[in-house]
């Protein structure tokens, strides 16, 4: 800081003209400050405009024998062949919505379930509560391959003695969604929980208050932002989850939107304007989201909340 | 006799009524509905994966799980000699040795790569919020979208848009098919780990950055440091929990991962790592038992490092 108010002194006093004056404040970490700086936003910002700039193109200007930089209009063509009812790569509205079916009811399961197991481990003191954290704590060891052929086979015997489908059924997808984010959600919130002081709780039980009031009327109302956080974060795994979805999923009617736009990336005839273009409905909702509640996340973030 | 039952039965339900006891009973039920959750869903399939793996398992008797034949490590047997498996020599790594160096390779560059970055957004400048923001995209984007941008972007043919910009600088004469060249493909997994985990890291050591004390710095300055030095024996020191803990964290996270190998390059071209070879196993063979057996052998040899690390890094950490 004192270095710049110094140069800016003496340049003002010599009255230099700009270039004089930029070249004077261009000092060699300056330069390569700006420089990695750069590099970082346009290494970052790029992959982002080359899809968005792609979705908007033609099947012309993305077969080309050149990359179009900038499509020479704002072009609908491929969104308008996926939301094409006819085409088989079409209807992705369907897809949106089996994706909005899936993240939303963990989301919301996800909050409720883990605030009462949150609750348990922050405030009261029970038998077996260390085994039960670190039972938890291994889900971070496991990885979904190795989850994913036993909770196949599982899932299908318990499937065809109570009679439901493995494959092909949203609520199976909740339900494995819901045992991958929950012991990092009740982790989360257990340490905001750890946070609000007890005395509080302890007035309110002394004011004759039962546990569950006191979680209702004072724990929940302190604690919104972990709990928006702890939402958004399980949307948010839900709503990007791939391997799961592959594997139980078949019907074109049930994809969610990653296995879809997988599907159209292995069309026989490549359409990468079609892919981009429902890339960008996928990426959109989510980076607006983190956007608009980037305070209460980044914190969750770097408490290594999201596995992945 | 009798006096000592009945001692015993006051004493338990007196027990059972304690606030204590009641506490318990109300925890239990709280944690109740996640623990049955996890406990069913992830402990008990991964024990069951260990059955599994010793048994002869495909889509054929997948409904009658429960008896299929005991097969030993025939299963274990058939991994450690099938050729995607094995190391080869350099040409033809073998998924095992494959997903060790991928990971470590993955971990550092994404490390070094957040540290970068959190050192740019530690000293203060206009937008350094947004920057900040800007710098999380990666990390937040879902997976599928961003892999198959990059696959876009890497288009093997004249009008993918990297081949373009090489070939006008000069750079290359002809267009690269970038994710089916073995060698280069495991090159290019491993930058775009960097790039879409390094915000990850960032985060990280930037939370840490902003607690260093200031008056260690100015220490450093009384005594004639320089910038260098100042990094080297102050920064540095300063986050060596934060990077060893980071690189644990990652290191695991890398080695489980399916998604971004199996979007990029489907496991060609040199780039099979054990979670996709697992997958294929699994789900392109229908075998899995083998399928099982290979996930196991991931689990151990993740399972070793992490008792070497915390046993010789961690230590050697707290002794300084």
């Amino acid at each position: 800081m004192t270095d710049t108010q110094k140069q800016q002194t003496r340049s003002q006093g010599d009255h230099l003209n700009i270039i004089d004056r930029t070249a004077r404040w261009i000092t060699l970490p300056r330069f390569v400050f700006a420089a990695t700086l750069f590099f970082f936003l346009t290494s970052v910002l790029f992959p982002f405009y080359w899809m968005v700039s792609s979705s908007f193109k033609s099947r012309s200007e993305i077969s080309g024998r050149e990359p179009v930089y900038i499509p020479s209009e704002w072009r609908l063509n491929a969104y308008q062949e996926l939301f094409d009812p006819e085409s088989p790569i079409g209807r992705f509205g369907t897809n949106i919505v089996n994706s909005v079916k899936v993240a939303v009811p963990t989301a919301l399961i996800a909050v409720i379930l883990s605030t009462l197991g949150a609750y348990a481990v922050a405030r009261l003191k029970f038998r077996g509560k260390d085994i039960l954290l670190n039972a938890i704590l291994m889900v971070y060891l496991f990885p979904g391959v190795l989850l994913i052929i036993p909770l196949f086979a599982m899932l299908a015997q318990v499937g065809t003695k109570v009679g439901f489908n493995v494959q092909d059924n949203l609520a199976v997808l909740v339900v494995t969604y819901l045992a991958t984010t929950l012991p990092v959600a009740l982790y989360m919130l257990a340490n905001y929980f750890r946070t609000i002081p007890a005395e509080i709780e302890q007035a309110a039980l002394i004011d004759g208050c039962s546990r569950l009031g006191v979680i209702w009327r004072i724990t929940l109302p302190l604690a919104v932002p972990a709990l928006v956080s702890v939402a958004i974060y399980t949307f948010m795994i839900a709503w990007n989850e791939f391997l799961y979805a592959l594997v139980f999923l078949n019907s074109r009617e049930l994809f969610t939107m990653p296995i879809k736009i997988n599907t159209i990336f292995n069309e026989p005839q490549p359409i990468p304007h079609v892919v981009m273009a429902a890339s960008t409905l996928m990426t959109l909702p989510v980076v607006f989201l983190f956007l608009a509640l980037e305070r209460f996340l980044t914190e969750g973030l770097s408490a290594g909340s999201v596995k992945g | 006799m009798t006096a000592t039952t009945q001692s015993k039965q006051s004493s338990f339900a007196k027990r059972w009524r304690s606030l204590e006891a009641r506490e318990g009973r109300l925890a239990w039920s709280l944690v109740l509905p996640t623990a049955i959750i996890v406990f069913g869903l992830i402990i008990f399939p991964a024990i069951f994966s260990v059955w599994i793996s010793f048994h002869d398992v495909g889509l054929h008797n997948l409904n009658d799980v429960f008896n299929a034949p005991f097969v030993g490590f025939e299963n274990y047997r058939k991994v450690f000699q099938d050729y995607a498996f094995k190391f080869q020599g350099w040409q033809s790594w073998g998924a095992a040795v494959t997903s060790v160096i991928y990971s470590f390779l993955a971990t550092t560059l994404t490390i070094v790569v957040g540290l970068i970055a959190s050192l740019l957004l530690n000293r203060p400048f206009r937008g350094r919020g947004l920057a900040r923001s800007i710098f999380l995209f990666p990390y937040v984007a879902p997976i599928v979208s961003v892999a198959f941008v990059w696959r876009w972007i890497l288009d093997p043919r004249p009008s993918g848009v990297l081949n373009d910009i090489l070939m006008r600088l000069d750079l290359i004469d002809l267009p690269t098919a970038f994710l089916s060249t073995r060698g280069l493909a495991i090159v290019l997994v491993i930058i775009f780990e960097a790039w879409r985990y390094f915000p990850f890291a960032m985060l990280m050591i930037l939370a840490r950055l902003q607690a260093i004390d200031k008056t260690l710095y100015e220490a450093a300055d009384v005594d004639g440091a320089s910038a260098w030095d100042k990094f080297r024996f102050v920064t540095i020191p300063e986050l060596r929990y934060v990077l060893g803990a980071l690189f644990l964290l990652r290191l695991m996270w890398t080695f489980n991962k399916f998604d971004d190998i199996f979007l990029l390059t489907g496991g060609g071209f040199g780039t099979k790592v054990l979670p996709v070879l697992t997958y294929e196993f699994s789900f392109r063979l229908l075998d899995f038992g083998r399928g099982a057996a290979t996930a196991m052998i991931l689990l151990v040899i993740l399972v070793i490092f992490m008792a070497l690390y915390v046993g010789i890094v961690m230590r050697n950490v707290d002794e300084e």
